[in-house]
């Protein structure tokens, strides 16, 4: 039932650490991604937050993950609860592996040694059964307790130092765990070489798991926090995409040329089709037609060309019912061609998102891409002043990639000219934006598509009649002058 | 009543067992690991051992492999008490006579303790 460290691929790369030291590897990547590869082993590490924040969890996922290494771990706790019942609540985690107890992970309980003679006796123990059991990796499951029974910090302090001591004299890491939110000026707090807090509040209704490495002595952890879930597969950490390695796209050369859009039309509007690797905003309302323009993008994917559609509003069965009434060819179904990709907007994690769509697009070599769109990744930001560094951060990575993105935004007016929204920092780290709107004229509905920008290039700014017809979308003749004019710059927020 | 050793390095469950075998009228000593446990019975000879498998210093496979090398303690009758080790414990019958996977049943426990004192006549 073991299953292997839990592995995902994302569009970057880890950090290089400031020395070169050995590391102890999480087996949680993304924990490894913010840890800089890793704990450094033989250090100690305090992995604190409060009852239910996760520790156990997250020690035990590092313990198992260190045995598929050949490690060995000695696990010791101090706590009231039985190590069956532990044992019972693990079971239902798949790295958790009852085989490999008792001889590659033991657990100890020092309960009635603390009780009865004291910390001294407490190192004293770890020391020969670190010795006796060959560990690697030591995780002491209660420091809180063992402050209970210190008489003073400097007992702490003493007592700390001679279990990461001694455990560095062997070569082993240690994990304290610890539900007190150990401040900064704690004595173990400096004494350790690394705090890793784990955290789990409240956004509005929706819980939040946040991890943060809050001290890394001799290797640059990403800072801030990140958030991690807790799934049946352990801890999963999604590092902040924005915070994670640049993709060096400005040492790159720029995709050149043009691929089409699925529409002739709208090619010649955009001066030859849609740049190469650029992103392109579709903004518009509800009804206006992004999804269905989306689905002419996608129609030209091929094995050259890979397409993905990213959404969270149709579903797969219901994309390709809507591109065949509509008479739009997709690759069919199951074809490698073209991938769906579905969220449902309900408790998204933003960079989760960003992790699955870059892995999707790495995994297939996805050349064309449509999301629909960018508003199922600002409902998932419970922090929302981030969104446009996290844009930034995926459309440069989409970039580097040679991606022709297509993404839609909608905008709150159904009708009208004026436009508000997307905000201009929203515009500013897009390539391309196409308008769609919707004017009333004579009680009719009129539909409009007019091209606001192209990166670089030159392109015919009128709006232009829009109709659903035979084969999807078809673009007309330019608009009158006063319905085609936004009454205001389109791109105000 | 009979004097009945047990070994397990969690106290709280040692304490629970201990409590649970006086209600049936008998002595209980505990012990927080196999060695400890070695040095109580050298002291005063226990009718039955119920230990855990995992524990620092000494596990409960080797205090029962010293029971058994040792000519003074090898006919103390044991039973262990094991979350995953239970099969490890079963497949050597000539060191435990009765093996329990925790959580067990208390009156499924005690029964075993009244047959094997009885037993022992």
């Amino acid at each position: 039932m073991i299953a292997g460290p839990h592995v995902r691929t994302g569009a970057y790369e880890e950090r290089p650490p400031m020395h070169d030291m050995s590391r102890l590897t999480t087996g949680i990547s993304g924990l490894d991604q913010i840890l800089a590869g890793g704990f450094i082993a033989g250090a100690s590490y305090i992995i604190q937050g409060q009852p239910g924040a996760g520790k156990t969890i997250l020690s035990n996922q590092i313990a198992f993950s260190h045995l598929e290494g050949g490690g060995k771990v000695l696990y010791v706790t101090l706590l009231a609860e039985s190590h069956e019942r532990l044992f019972q609540a693990l079971d239902v985690l798949d790295f958790f592996d009852r085989s490999k107890l008792g001889n590659d992970i033991t657990y100890v309980s020092v309960f009635q040694t603390l009780r009865d003679e004291g910390l001294d006796a407490v190192v004293k123990l770890l020391r020969r059964e670190t010795k006796r059991q060959g560990a690697t990796l030591l995780v002491f499951d209660g420091l809180l307790n063992a402050r209970d029974r210190a008489e003073t910090d400097f007992d702490v302090k003493t007592f700390v130092a001679e279990i990461q001591g001694q455990a560095a004299f062997v070569g082993c890491s240690v994990l304290f765990l610890t539900s007190s939110s150990v401040k900064e000026i704690s004595p173990e707090h400096t004494m350790v070489d690394g705090v890793v807090e784990l955290t789990d509040t409240l956004a509005g209704v929706r819980s939040v798991r946040q991890i943060q490495i809050r001290k890394s002595r001799g290797s640059r952890a990403i800072g801030g926090l990140h958030e991690f879930e807790i799934s049946n597969t352990g801890i999963t950490v999604y590092p902040r995409l924005e915070a994670l390695a640049d993709p060096g796209i400005a040492a790159l050369e720029p995709a050149t040329g043009r691929v089409g859009s699925g529409l002739a039309e709208l090619d010649a509007l955009l001066g030859g089709g849609i740049p190469r690797g650029s992103v392109t905003l579709l903004a518009g309302p509800t009804g206006g037609g992004k999804t269905t323009l989306g689905l002419h993008f996608l129609s030209q994917s091929n094995a050259e060309e890979p397409g993905l559609h990213f959404g969270f509003f149709e579903t797969p069965h219901r994309l390709y019912a809507k591109s065949r009434s509509l008479g739009i060819a997709l690759p069919a179904s199951g074809s490698p061609d073209l991938t769906m990709h579905w969220t449902s907007l309900s408790d998204n994690i933003l960079d989760k998102l960003g992790d699955q769509l870059l892995d999707q697009v790495q995994q297939r070599g996805i050349k064309r891409l449509f999301i629909d769109g960018f508003g199922g990744f600002e409902r998932a930001a419970h922090h929302r002043p981030r969104l446009i560094e996290f844009f930034a951060s995926l459309v440069d990575r989409l970039r580097a990639l040679s991606v022709t993105t297509l993404a839609t935004w909608e905008i709150r007016e159904l009708v009208g000219t004026d436009v508000t929204a997307p905000a201009r920092d929203l515009s500013a780290i897009l390539d391309n934006m196409i308008l769609l709107r919707q004017v009333e004229e004579d009680h009719r509905l009129v539909r409009s598509i007019s091209v606001q920008k192209v990166r670089d290039g030159n392109f015919d700014s009128a709006a232009h009649l829009i109709e659903f017809a035979e084969g999807g979308l078809a673009i007309g003749a330019s608009l009158h002058h006063e319905l085609a004019a936004p009454s205001s710059d389109p791109i105000d927020g | 009543m009979a004097l009945i050793l047990v070994a397990d390095d969690e106290y709280f469950l040692a304490v629970m067992l201990a409590d649970m075998l006086e209600d049936e009228g008998h002595e209980v000593q505990t012990a927080p690991n196999g060695q400890a446990a070695l040095a109580l019975m050298r002291d005063a000879k226990p009718a039955l051992l119920i230990t855990d498998f995992m524990m620092p210093i000494m596990t409960g496979l080797e205090l029962a492999e010293a029971m058994h090398e040792d000519a003074a303690l090898a006919d103390i009758p044991i039973i262990l008490v094991s979350g995953a080790q239970g099969g490890i414990a079963r497949e050597k019958p000539e060191l435990f006579q009765a093996v329990f996977d925790k959580p067990y049943q208390r009156d499924g426990l005690l029964a075993e303790v009244e047959r094997m004192l009885n037993g022992k006549g």
